[in-house]
């Protein structure tokens, strides 16, 4: 399953999680448009891709 | 019993009413016999088998049934919830009316909604916390709310300690419903 990240106010980045339930009907694409803030940059990436390990999860930064 | 045969009965006018039959009277449809699509009623009534029907809809589209409550009242929905898991690859175990939540950090998410709430005014509740952890006087597993909007809502999950203490913590289990 993909997931969508931002960079949060902060300094950080936040990821967001689809449900199954509303991929079942819509698209990632239309996922970001609606749950990303409005003009936060955005990407699409494989959820392999999130680190597992969340010891340091405060610390993650969002990367172009 | 007499038996009327017809393919359709209306109203002596086009928007007349036609009454069938008086308070305290039963109307039953045959075995197998099915209700129109159309059939828009007012309000509706099912299985008044004692003071009060078991199920109703009422004049103001409200869901009512009794099931144990001892009356027929109206019924208040939960509108949104989610079981999902903070450790690890957060992931969504099962959901209803939720599109997503957003981890913003540990013990930071978001819960957004599919479909709106009419307002912020819902009441959100919920549990966390479920690994093994060592439980002593001063607290245990929080899951607090930090913002209400009609579309998510924020939440922080973690422990307390000591007295009015509290640490952030990713918890595998986190369970939230919304009612409104």
């Amino acid at each position: 399953m993909k997931r969508i990240i931002y960079p949060t106010d902060e300094g950080g980045v936040a990821v967001i999680v689809p449900s199954a339930e509303y991929l079942a009907n819509h698209t990632i694409e239309e996922l970001a448009a609606k749950d990303v803030p409005a003009g936060k940059a955005y990407q699409i990436i494989d959820e392999a891709d999130v680190p597992s390990d969340r010891t340091f999860r405060n610390a993650w930064e969002y990367a172009e | 019993m007499s038996h009327v045969k017809t393919d359709k009965l209306s109203a002596r006018t086009a928007s007349g009413t036609i009454t069938l039959g008086e308070s305290g009277e039963t109307f039953a449809l045959g075995s197998g016999a099915t209700v129109d699509s159309g059939f828009t009623p007012a309000a509706i009534s099912i299985n008044a088998s004692a003071s009060s029907g078991a199920l109703a809809i009422d004049a103001s589209d409200n869901l009512q049934f009794d099931s144990g409550y001892g009356s027929t009242a109206t019924a208040y929905g939960c509108r949104a919830w989610v079981n999902f898991n903070g450790t690890g690859t957060v992931a969504i175990r099962e959901s209803a009316n939720v599109s997503s939540i957003t981890d913003h950090a540990t013990g930071d998410y978001t819960i957004n909604f599919s479909t709106a709430m009419p307002d912020a005014n819902y009441v959100t509740v919920g549990t966390t916390g479920f690994d093994p952890i060592t439980f002593d006087s001063t607290g245990g597993p929080l899951l607090a709310i930090e913002t209400f909007s009609t579309g998510s809502v924020r939440i922080a999950t973690g422990y307390t300690y000591s007295v009015g203490y509290f640490a952030a913590n990713d918890w595998s289990q986190n369970c939230v419903g919304i009612i409104r």
